[in-house]
């Protein structure tokens, strides 16, 4: 394969890291939390496409749409119950309790689903076409598709509509958010909402890529996406989309040039030295104590 | 005259285009009380911020002891004898009282690490020592008995008064305090006012201080800086500054509590 | 009596958690003795000081200095693999297994140690959020190179061997450790009775470190760092100290854990094991070393006394942590606990005024 063709599968797998990653961001940025139990979502939201399209036959498109509708109640459940109750508490205690959360979703996964991997038949045909020589499949096509569009909309849905607009308020200052009349605990369910369908939609798609599903599927993505998160900047909605691409292409490059075996220590030593030189991220603004 | 401790020439800083100090000059002696005066957001505590090299300054230099800091580090510049206390309170507050002046004992204690594991004689010799001396130096404010109480949980009084027992623990040529009145009642700022005259008195340094309470700084100080703007528009003894139109007509006119 | 009195409560807590742990292990070796522990609880008794251990070094990194490290297991990883290579190495040349045991822990500290203050001096310049995930990976980069890593011992000459097994060993040689296969064949000299010493060694170092000024100027950074720079406490020259211990003890605790198994792998030591001494950490209470001790302990022997659930027993295990969770910052509980703990030092107030100190 030319470098050419692992540069595109490397933006294919950071549309989804990306689509991941704008999950964590959103949440953190509103609700200052590492929600480790995101990549556990996608987990849920694939296993539910899954059952709906490749077991019942359900239309690709609804299976989607379905996956996204029980990620969303299953993101707001998650919060009321285990998050709400923490606003106040100090910030490794919401952790822990994301870790709780995690863990218990992977093993109500493994009660209901078993640890057989589940071959997850790819929502669209499994083609590809040639573009100047560049074989690249329909799935490639389809994630780099989805993840523009995701992040085109969810910038304009930020900047222009007033939900958007009370979300960066609570982010900024939940208490001044408060005083100003927006209220604080719808925004930051909706913003979890937001966030767990669009976990569902990547999910599916890193399903479709790599189809084998196992109740620990986003475990590890899950993880790669926080650092590309962080290695965009926290909290910021473009640094999410630039670290998820960035960091899918440098694992891919890392997997065909280096060594497989150590390309995650590699995307893990590339996050290291971004944060040493920007310790605030790629696009995160630095924060200063007053003093 | 005595010793300059502090002497600072067109000291200055901008964030961001904007000059939030600009040209400050300043000259404070040995057995000194010295006053920085001026509205809120003048800068005062961002020339305390200047002078301790929390923020590097974009131009001037300062000169203490005659020797210039240009090089000096924060933690360098308390070795060196500056000392403060920060408007919004900042002790160690999961540490005790006597844990917290201890604390700033750090650089003239020696032994080891390795030592404190091993709990070897100089350990405990330095230990006790360092105590004996905390316990005194909390006595200027009467608070030896509070030694083996959380910071944390003082009263707010306390807190402000135990900030400056810590500063001194680092036994400084310059002392400055911001805002040590702040949140206090007349009786109390009284008594902290004979406080600092006291502390002067005993341990012989300068102080800089900057407070809106005009008749404790009125009634201690030896000379007073107004800052406006983060210029300084006036210098003088108290008398000379309430009586200057400048000043009355910038600060002590249009807003008496700042 | 009097003397107990005049004591501090630290100093009381610090005594109070050496007996509770020499008694602990004084009647578990009776019955150890007397045989009247089953032999699954037998094998877990030397995982459990290993986690303990662990518990307490990260106690140090996240209680007392008041950062959070989620790549601990990375630390554990390279004390295992280089103390059980140690003795692994050192059979015929060190015949007592105690002696061998001392050194492969000593081996281990030592190399843990010194990853940590490699590690510390990038990392300890960031700060909350952004340093929990560099340590994050930090641990995963250790656990693919640990992967990689390939050593053998061919006429007293040790061989190291990046990626490939190429070691060019004469057939004499012994291969030790074999990449993602880790070690094999380990002979477990690892003793219930050294656990025991290395939890106490731990408490030691870390109760007197506390009560020392280094344990102050660590403290005092966590508080308010601007405030420990503005009295002269080079504040990141104290937090690579305190790093460097905790990473030195959890190599002994990894070490320990590592001469413990038949078989070690590098995959073991992942994300998972650092969260699982995290929730330990947290359970038994920031700064609390006791608490440490007892969450490692108890968390440790959950999931096997919840076999009998066999399949429900991880997810009780992950309700049990939500709910502590839950309850444990439960404002109205915690209202309740500070109104006493207020009222205490209300009564400490009024009596030190009397007081003549």
């Amino acid at each position: 394969m030319s470098f050419l063709n692992y540069l595109v599968s490397g933006l294919s797998l950071g549309s989804v890291y990306a689509i991941i990653a704008l999950g964590y961001t959103m949440v953190y940025g509103i609700a200052k939390m590492l929600n480790f139990a995101h990549g556990d979502v996608i987990m849920v939201g694939a296993y539910i496409c899954f059952f709906a399209f490749t077991r019942y036959g359900l239309n690709p498109f609804l299976s989607v749409v379905l996956a996204m509708l029980v990620c969303t109640c299953l993101g707001i459940v998650i919060e009321k119950l285990a998050y709400k109750p923490l606003r106040a508490a100090p910030s490794l205690a919401v952790l822990i309790t994301a870790i709780g959360v995690s863990y218990l979703l992977q093993n109500l996964a493994l009660l209901f689903w078993s640890s057989n991997p589940k071959v997850f038949n790819p929502i669209i045909p499994n083609k590809s076409i040639n573009i100047g020589g560049l074989t690249v499949s329909y799935i490639t096509i389809l994630a780099i598709v989805v993840c523009v569009a995701i992040m085109i909309v969810l910038t304009t849905f930020i900047n222009k509509t007033k939900l958007g607009k009370a979300m960066r308020a609570v982010s900024e200052d939940k208490g001044a958010a408060q005083l100003m009349g927006i209220d604080v605990n719808t925004t930051i369910s909706v913003t979890f909402a937001i966030g767990s369908g669009l976990a569902a939609i990547a999910g599916v798609l890193l399903c479709s890529a790599y189809p084998n599903l196992t109740p620990t599927t986003g475990s590890m993505p899950g993880i790669k996406a926080f650092t590309a998160a962080v290695f965009g900047g926290i909290g910021s909605i473009p640094g999410a989309f630039l670290g998820g691409l960035l960091l899918g292409i440098i694992e891919n490059l890392a997997k065909a040039y280096i060594s497989t075996q150590i390309s995650d220590a590699i995307v893990f030593g590339v996050l290291i030295i971004v944060l040493l030189v920007k310790p605030a991220g790629l696009l995160g603004k630095p924060t200063r104590e007053k003093v | 005259m005595s010793n300059v401790v502090l002497k600072c020439e067109n000291l200055g800083i901008v964030f961001g285009g904007l000059a939030a100090v600009n040209d400050f000059d300043i000259e404070v002696h040995e057995r000194e009380i010295a006053g920085l005066i001026g509205p809120n957001g003048a800068g005062k505590t961002t020339v305390f911020n200047l002078l301790t090299k929390v923020y590097e300054p974009t131009s001037g230099e300062i000169f203490l002891n005659g020797e210039s800091t240009a090089k000096k580090t924060t933690v360098q510049l308390s070795k060196a004898g500056i000392a403060r206390t920060f408007q919004n309170i900042r002790l160690f507050n999961k540490l005790t009282v006597a844990e917290n002046v201890m604390t700033a004992m750090n650089q003239s204690m020696k032994y080891s690490l390795l030592e404190a594991v091993l709990r070897l004689p100089r350990y405990w010799k330095e230990e006790k020592a360092a105590r004996e001396k905390a316990l005194e130096l909390l006595s200027i404010f009467d608070m030896q008995g509070m030694a083996d109480v959380r910071a944390g949980s003082l009263p707010y009084g306390a807190q402000r008064r135990l900030e400056i027992v810590r500063a001194l623990a680092t036994e400084p040529s310059l002392l400055l305090l911001d805002e040590p009145a702040a949140g206090m009642n007349p009786a109390e700022t009284a008594e902290l006012m004979e406080n600092i005259g006291r502390i002067r008195d005993k341990f012989g340094i300068a102080i800089l201080l900057i407070e809106h309470d005009m008749s404790l700084v009125m009634g201690i100080c030896d000379q007073i800086t107004v800052l406006n703007f983060g210029q300084v528009i006036a210098r003088g003894t108290p008398a000379e500054i309430q009586s200057n139109p400048v000043v009355i007509e910038a600060y002590l006119g249009k807003h008496k509590e700042g | 009596m009097n003397r107990l009195k005049a004591m501090n409560r630290t100093t009381r807590t610090n005594y109070l958690t050496y007996i509770l742990v020499i008694a602990a292990y004084v009647i578990l070796e009776v019955m150890l003795k007397g045989g009247g522990l089953k032999a699954a609880t037998k094998g877990m008794l030397v995982p459990i000081c290993a986690y303990i251990v662990m518990a307490l070094s990260l106690n140090l990194t996240v209680g007392v200095m008041g950062e959070l490290s989620l790549g601990h297991a990375g630390f554990m990883s390279v004390g295992a693999f280089t103390g059980t290579a140690a003795t692994m190495c050192l059979v015929d040349a060190v015949p007592n297994t105690a002696v061998r045991l001392c050194i492969g822990i000593i081996v281990g500290a030592i190399a843990a140690a010194i990853v940590g203050f490699l590690i510390g001096i990038p990392v300890l310049r960031l700060r909350g959020d952004y340093l929990a995930i560099v340590t994050l990976a930090f641990g995963e980069i250790i656990k693919s190179l640990v992967g990689n890593v390939y050593m053998g011992v061919d006429q007293g000459h040790l061989k190291f061997s990046m990626f490939t097994n190429e070691l060019n060993m004469s057939p004499e040689g012994k291969i030790i450790i074999e990449g993602a296969m880790g070690i094999r064949s380990i002979p477990k000299i690892a003793t219930f009775t050294a656990g025991f010493v290395l939890i106490m060694i731990s408490l030691i170092v870390i109760f007197h470190m506390v009560g020392s000024r280094s344990g102050r100027a660590i403290m005092a950074v966590r508080d308010n760092y601007i405030a420990a720079e503005s009295i002269g406490i080079p504040a990141f020259r104290y937090k690579i100290t305190a790093f460097t211990i905790s990473a030195a003890m959890a190599g002994a605790a990894g070490a320990l854990f590592g001469n413990n198994y038949s078989s070690l792998i590098a995959s073991k030591f992942n994300i998972d094991t650092s969260i699982l001494i995290l929730v330990f950490v947290v359970l038994g209470g920031q700064g609390n070393m006791l608490g440490s001790i007892i969450a490692a302990a108890a968390l440790t022997i959950l999931p096997e006394a919840l076999r009998s659930f066999a399949d429900y027993r991880m997810l009780m295990y992950a309700v049990i942590l939500i709910a502590v969770m839950l309850v444990s910052n439960n404002q109205k509980i915690k209202d309740i606990l500070k109104n006493a703990a207020e009222k205490r030092t209300g009564k400490k107030l009024a009596e030190g005024g009397a007081s003549d100190e």
